[in-house]
């Protein structure tokens, strides 16, 4: 049973994934098309319902499902490219700082403190208030900002790696310092780096509809769940279901991604 | 006739910061070792713990920088050597054949790594070669595709060895290569290494604390203490007629197998040796069972191999 929650996190993650690239499959509602004349009709399970719109429709007449999972990329989009931007800086720096140590580490130490000094909500609300809102902006923005545990994890483990017997027999070898550390220290360290980006990707996805719902994340019309439920704070308290919808996908995508980094943290543990 | 290996007043200090205000304290690992070793000879380096033996080991391969002195290979600084080059020289096997091999890594492609990383051979080559270096150390084509998790300790020590040995170097140094082995396989591991060395031609520097491992594999021991040979002969002369009080302390120590004996009492005392604080005179004076005042004083002549004030005439 230990392993419970890890496949769980899988399932989830696999579903929401094949759902949001079979989205065209899913639904035949197209998440942009307006109709004025049913406005906010109700989810199947409530009285008057629409049977051609399964969990309604929001306050342009835009069918619900169709934008849920439409949504559905806009997240996992910006939660793996930002991961991979703040993946290449910090795993990098990390590297070289646990494994050159001395100088190079002394600035790759400081250049993480002075990151954890930045508040990262704050200054991306900044960097899109000032440059204007887009998709591509805030994966940079947040990638920009998000390297930091990738370095601290990156270096600690490169640390413990880098006395072992095995890399002195590279180095021994002849093996140049760049195949040393792209062939001997990177994958024994990567097992430990894949938890930190499940973590690192649950957050860029809340941080994305943490900035869409304050308007500064990604542009309307695309749909985000966090856009969705800035864009239905004004009918909540006759359709709540505006808000619920997709504040329950965010919850359970995040927790989804979340079940699969603590499974993999106890394997990487057990592997020990 | 140019010795394969020479090192001349090799010598390694660390500097240890104790505490935030404190004085650092020069720890002198490895002070003035002299040696030359003619082609395909064996050299047991014996010691006790701490005495600077993995120190001289790092020294020698080049993965720490010694504070003076030089080691030579065939007529080459190592220290003036690129990576490539050194590695085509000498090459390292290490204690822990855990540690040793990368897990991510299939067999073959560890043993092929020295291969990979010279250049300038195919890849059919470089498995071809690979393959064959396996066989000759007791590891089949079919465990080479294996990881190193599934191999015993003696197989993964078989891999350390072909990885060592895929580029034919001239010396081959093997820092307590079979301490971390169960009994019926050091002699597996010692067995084959006496044969490689035979065949190939290697001279071997072998480092351990085990006296009848070194007697077994050896031509000539250096004994080491505090960073220094205190004593250097030829093996069989060594283990019949030890000269330096150390030595005979270190021969009197071997345990027995004998029930009910107990520790042997080698009259060296309780206090351990400190290469932050190396003694004055001869090094082996505070614990040596018969020092006499001069011992405390002067450094010790080399007579006869030996350092020591005794055995001068």
């Amino acid at each position: 049973m230990k392993k419970a929650g890890l496949y769980l996190g899988i399932a989830i993650l696999g579903l929401i994934t094949l759902a949001a690239i079979f989205a065209p499959l899913l639904t035949s509602h197209d998440p942009y098309a307006q109709n004025l004349d049913i406005r906010l009709s109700v989810p199947f399970w409530m009285e008057g319902a629409n049977p051609d719109h399964l969990l309604g429709t929001d306050q342009l007449g835009r069918d619900y499902l169709a934008r849920l999972l439409y949504g559905a990329r806009v997240s996992l989009i910006i939660g793996v490219l930002t991961v991979i931007v703040s993946g290449v800086i910090g795993i990098t720096m990390g590297i070289l700082g646990g494994f050159f140590g001395g100088r190079v580490d002394d600035v790759v130490l400081f250049l993480i403190t002075t990151r954890l000094a930045i508040p990262v909500v704050l200054v991306a609300l900044a960097v899109v208030g000032l440059l204007g809102s887009s998709a591509v902006l805030v994966v940079l923005v947040l990638g920009l900002l998000l390297w930091d545990r990738f370095a601290v994890v990156a270096r600690s483990t490169t640390m413990q790696v880098r006395g072992l017997d095995y890399v002195s027999a590279a180095w021994a070898a002849g093996c140049s310092t760049p195949r040393i550390l792209i062939s001997e220290v990177l994958p024994n360290i990567l097992s430990h780096l894949a938890v930190v980006a499940t973590l690192e990707m649950a957050l860029a996805i809340l941080l994305e509809a943490a900035l869409s719902f304050l308007g500064l994340g990604v542009p309307p019309p695309l749909p985000s769940w966090g856009l969705m439920i800035a864009e239905g704070r004004d009918f909540m308290f006759f359709s709540a279901w505006v808000i619920w919808i997709p504040g329950i996908a965010l919850f359970v995508l995040v927790l989804a991604i979340n079940l699969l980094g603590d499974g993999l943290r106890d394997l990487v543990g057990d592997s020990r | 006739m140019t010795p394969a290996i020479e090192i001349r007043n090799l010598s390694k200090r660390f500097h240890v910061k104790q505490g935030l205000f404190g004085k650092p304290r020069e720890v002198r690992a490895v002070d003035g070792i002299d040696l030359a070793l003619p082609e395909g000879a064996t050299l047991g380096i014996v010691g006790e713990s701490g005495c600077g033996k993995s120190t001289l080991a790092k020294l020698i391969l080049g993965l720490l920088a010694p504070s003076e002195g030089e080691v030579r290979v065939a007529g080459q600084s190592l220290m003036a050597l690129g990576r490539r080059e050194r590695a085509k020289l000498i090459q390292p096997v290490f204690q822990d054949p855990f540690s040793s091999l990368n897990p991510r890594r299939r067999v073959l492609d560890v043993v092929a790594m020295p291969l990979v990383a010279q250049g300038g051979l195919s890849s059919a080559e470089i498995r071809a070669q690979s393959l064959a270096m396996l066989e000759r150390v007791g590891i089949s084509a079919e465990m080479a595709g294996r990881y190193p998790a599934q191999l015993s300790g003696g197989q993964r020590q078989r891999v350390a060895i072909a990885r060592a040995l895929v580029l034919r170097p001239r010396i081959l140094l093997c820092d307590e290569p079979t301490s971390a082995l169960d009994v019926s396989v050091q002699a597996q591991i010692l067995n084959l290494l006496a044969e490689l060395r035979r065949d190939l031609g290697i001279t071997t520097l072998f480092i351990s604390h085990n006296l009848a491992v070194v007697e077994h594999v050896a031509d000539e021991v250096a004994v080491m203490y505090l960073g220094r040979f205190v004593e250097r002969a030829p093996a069989a002369e060594l283990f019949a007629a030890p000269r330096h009080p150390y030595t005979r302390a270190l021969l009197a120590s071997v345990l027995t197998p004998e029930p009910g004996l107990g520790v042997p009492d080698v009259g060296l005392g309780d206090t351990m040796p400190d290469p932050s604080n190396v003694p004055t005179g001869c090094r082996f004076h505070p614990r040596c069972p018969v020092a006499i005042p001069r011992c405390s004083t002067e450094a010790p002549p080399l007579v006869g191999g030996a350092e020591c004030h005794l055995l001068a005439p």
